[in-house]
């Protein structure tokens, strides 16, 4: 479904991604785990299409994506929920949803999506007229994630969303992406909890200072020296 | 000799200018808070509004009714061609923050004198939208004071609800809050900044043409109002719209009770005091910092 090959992305003149190939399968949770600073957000900004790419491809669905502007990328499925939740704080809960279904494909239907994502997160249901600002981080994050699936992606791109919540929470956010992966959609999760993103996910990948340094499924990671080591602190 | 006819009065024209001054500065924190830049040229769209219809209706002979929308729509236009051309380029370059300012600063001179130039600097009369006047409860006011106040009501009320409940509005204030995700969502924010800057535009004009006939068409009829304007929005916050609303009323109704009791001379300094105590117990304004 998504598919990378010999990405190599620049900051500048510094050179922030160094020969990235990854793909994402059908209908799979994929991860891409690493520490901060290893690059992670930054693949993710050039798969979104805010940061420019110079050597090396990405295919969507067989659509080259490098040839696609970023706010039409949505457009093809790709929806992208991005790192510190990023909601609109002076909207509402529903008005924050709505904009996720700004693009054209599904403003029409947005009332029957409203709907859909209400089911999947009753708290939002209970909150769809507060001032987002004023939700607490677990509840911003399920907003985050339900703004995302507003337009119905194809691929649902999550970018750290266990960053700064309790493990309670993080459990909760962990369970509702299995979730919403049953209902069809792919998703790759970009995590600096490596632990609990692999035990979710089938696959995954290890970035590292801007390179992919480990590609395996997601057991063999778990019980990998190296990804022990360095991320587990066992 | 100061009693409850003239106070009303006064209370009265307070409003009328205040609406004014609420319409100017929304566009001003409109700009502001999508955008993050200050138009300097905000004053001469103003202008170009006066002299918009003064031409339509001096010289094309149209009617005022026909000749606002007609100022509104060619005034769009341009200000889509400004930013298309002279702003947009700059947004996102190394230091656009000061060049996009001053590009404005730019247009707004440029224009002046292009008008000061080709349509010369006398004082031209504009008829008024409503002639007449009206009596009531002893105090009599123009026709068209009470349009000024109805129209920037009825304007600014349209605007409010359209931000709240249109698919543009709510990706207008999407890119204001938090552009990378609204780009995320889909949002073309720099259609939105073009969109952004040409309503404002719009709304200057609207204001000029609304005031054209109480004040006179001059080239340099803009400055005043878009000092008033930029008092108006640091007062109630920049960005805020509410903000630029309320700060309207409050600096248009400080301003017609001090000519009443205090003589014409105070007015200004009535404001800009007003101005430097909100600065100095909420520096970011009354309303600055709240979201919209």
């Amino acid at each position: 479904m998504l598919r990378i090959d010999n990405l190599q992305v620049y900051y500048g003149d510094a050179h922030a991604l160094w020969d990235i190939s990854l793909h994402v399968s059908q209908s799979e949770i994929c991860t891409l785990v690493g520490a901060n600073g290893g690059g992670k957000t930054t693949l993710l900004k050039a798969i979104c299409g805010l940061l420019a790419v110079r050597e090396g491809s990405i295919f969507f669905d067989g659509v080259d994506l490098l040839a696609v502007k970023a706010e039409k990328r949505v457009d093809l499925g790709l929806s992208m929920c991005p790192e510190g939740r990023k909601i609109f704080p002076g909207m509402t809960v529903e008005e924050n949803l709505a904009v996720g279904a700004y693009n054209k494909r599904v403003w029409k239907k947005k009332g029957g999506l409203l709907e859909k994502n209400y089911e999947l997160f009753p708290k939002l249901r209970e909150r769809r007229n507060q001032v987002s600002g004023t939700l607490s981080g677990g509840e911003r994050q399920m907003l985050a994630i339900a703004r995302a699936l507003m337009s119905e992606p194809k691929l649902l791109i999550l970018d750290e969303p266990s960053l700064g919540l309790a493990p309670k929470t993080v459990e909760n956010v962990m369970e509702t992406i299995k979730t919403i992966n049953k209902t069809g959609v792919t998703i790759l999760l970009v995590e600096q909890n490596v632990n609990i993103s692999l035990q979710i996910s089938q696959r995954g990948y290890v970035i590292e200072s801007g390179r992919i340094v480990m590609h395996e499924s997601s057991d063999v990671l778990l019980s990998s020296p190296h990804v022990k080591q360095a991320y587990l602190g066992l | 000799m100061t009693n409850f006819p003239v106070i009303f009065e006064q209370i009265v024209n307070g409003l009328v200018l205040g609406s004014m001054y609420a319409l100017v500065a929304s566009g001003l924190t409109l700009i502001w808070g999508t955008m993050k830049m200050l138009n300097f040229a905000h004053g001469e769209l103003y202008m170009l509004g006066g002299f918009g219809l003064y031409f339509a209706v001096s010289l094309l002979h149209l009617p005022p009714w026909t000749s606002v929308p007609l100022v509104l729509a060619a005034v769009f236009i341009l200000a889509v061609l400004l930013e298309k051309g002279l702003i947009s380029p700059l947004l996102g370059r190394p230091d656009w923050d000061v060049s996009a300012v001053v590009a404005t600063l730019g247009i707004g001179i440029f224009i002046q004198n292009f008008a000061f130039k080709f349509w010369g600097g006398d004082f031209q009369e504009v008829p008024y939208m409503i002639p007449g006047t009206v009596t009531s409860l002893g105090v009599t006011l123009a026709w068209h004071r009470l349009y000024i106040l109805g129209l920037a009501l009825a304007v600014l009320i349209a605007f409010w609800q359209g931000m709240k409940k249109t698919r543009f509005g709510l990706a207008l204030r999407a890119t204001a809050q938090e552009s990378e995700a609204a780009t995320l969502m889909g949002i073309p924010y720099r259609k939105i900044y073009t969109l952004t800057f040409s309503i404002s535009a719009s709304l200057a004009a609207l204001a000029g043409t609304a005031l054209a006939p109480i004040f006179s068409v001059n080239p340099w009829m803009g400055s005043g109002p878009l000092i008033k304007a930029f008092i108006v929005v640091i007062l109630g916050g920049l960005g805020s719209f509410v903000g630029a609303i309320l700060g309207g009323f409050i600096i248009g109704i400080s301003e017609s009770l001090s000519v009443l009791f205090l003589g014409s001379g105070w007015k200004d300094l009535i404001c800009f005091l007003l101005l430097i105590l909100v600065l100095v117990f909420k520096p970011a304004g009354l309303l600055g910092g709240k979201e919209w």
